[in-house]
């Protein structure tokens, strides 16, 4: 049951992925990686990551990919403002692209069977539990983060006012 | 509980984020449109999120899904900035193609 | 909690998008259809339409997404904490006034810029 249910999802994802990259208007490739977001928020579902899950919907389907979209529409980029790039880079890219790919699988299947631990408690992913992890193991990552959200506002109104004037 | 994740070896998720990373990094390489390119950029996140979550699952640990947090946190401040300056360039030279944005090169 | 307990949930949502896809099949299956260059217009108000629905809007509401997307994400970070209260005590009440402090500033900052400000 659960594994017709990770190769269904796993089948969407890799779909989705393909299309973003492969697809000509830019609006369907977002709507697409929204798709794969749903997904991969699936996955951690049926990982025992719930509230990463719901994190995760919240902050790429709800936020990231409306900004993205939002972009798209402001600068009114169609299928016809797309540019077309040259045969020879395409067969580069793919090229490269799939090597990678076989390079990292090889070397993963060689590596061999992973020995699966028995998951003794399956509540590691609840809210109460990350709460925890954060406040006590990862104290300074969270306040430098607070540092980084300040950079990216004080970057995002530099780079937005200036247009405005 | 068992049997729900011990139906899905551990290799399965390593060898769907690696598809997802290469998928990534063929949308890096293979268009010119700068957003798709960030777009990609994002999908290439992603297939480590997944990764790392397999990885805390499966060893009972939860501090790899708090490293998620940090990854996501990462992914929206570069959003934030990185869509800023495509307007800016979009601004400056009326397109995203990226093979415009030669300036600098010699 | 198990992934098995959410079999409910999907259930409910197949549930909700097939009820969706089925009434619109079916007014599409049994509707009338009478087709006509007016009938067809997007908005059939008497006023000629101009354009696609893709226009580019303006780059007011721009800086007002940026901005609320960096604060959406941010309270992902209140969630854990808010369930951990009373564990956490007045050092993670400290530390969380710390985080806002920070984003306070960020706060300050785009309203003495003005950004926020509808012009």
């Amino acid at each position: 049951m659960v594994e017709y249910i990770f190769y269904a999802l796993s089948v969407i994802c890799i779909a989705c992925a393909l299309l973003v990259v492969f697809s000509k208007n830019p609006i369907h490739s977002v709507l697409y990686l929204i798709l794969a977001f749903f997904a991969i928020a699936g996955h951690y579902v049926l990982l025992n990551a719930q509230f990463l899950a719901v994190v995760h919907i919240i902050v790429y389907a709800g936020a990231i990919m409306v900004l993205f979209l939002f972009v798209i529409m402001l600068l009114n980029l169609n299928a016809e403002t797309e540019p077309h790039k040259n045969m020879l880079t395409k067969i580069m890219a793919t090229v490269s692209g799939g090597l990678l790919l076989v390079t990292l699988v090889g070397s993963f299947r060689a590596a061999g069977q992973v020995e699966m631990v028995n998951l003794d408690n399956s509540n590691i992913g609840t809210i109460e539990n990350l709460g925890k992890v954060l406040f006590n193991d990862f104290l300074l990552p969270f306040e430098i983060s607070s540092v980084l959200f300040l950079s990216a506002m004080i970057g995002a109104v530099i780079l937005g006012k200036k247009q405005l004037s | 509980m068992k049997e729900v994740i011990q139906g899905i070896p551990l290799n399965y998720y390593l060898f769907l984020s690696t598809v997802l990373f290469s998928i990534g990094v063929l949308g890096v390489l293979f268009r010119r449109n700068a957003i798709i390119i960030l777009m990609s950029v994002e999908l290439m996140l992603n297939s480590i999120n997944l990764l790392l979550v397999a990885f805390s699952a499966f060893h009972g640990d939860a501090k790899a899904q708090v490293f998620v947090f940090f990854i996501m946190i990462v992914a929206a401040a570069e959003v934030a900035v990185g869509l800023a300056l495509m307007v800016l360039i979009y601004r400056n030279i009326k397109t995203l193609d990226i093979d415009f944005l030669n300036k600098l090169k010699w | 909690m198990q992934s098995v307990n959410y079999i409910p949930i999907v259930l409910q949502l197949l549930v909700a998008g097939g009820f969706v896809t089925l009434a619109m099949t079916l007014t599409h299956v049994w509707g009338p259809k009478r087709k006509s260059a007016e009938k067809l217009e997007n908005f059939e108000c008497g006023i000629e339409s101009q354009g696609n629905a893709r226009m580019p809007f303006s780059i007011k509401y721009f800086l007002t997404a940026i901005l609320f997307v960096l604060f959406d994400v941010e309270v992902i970070f209140l969630y854990p904490w808010a369930v951990n209260f009373k564990e956490l005590g007045l050092f993670g009440f400290v530390e969380m006034l710390v985080f806002i402090a920070f984003l306070l500033l960020g706060f300050l900052y785009i309203i003495k810029k003005g950004a926020l400000k509808w012009e």
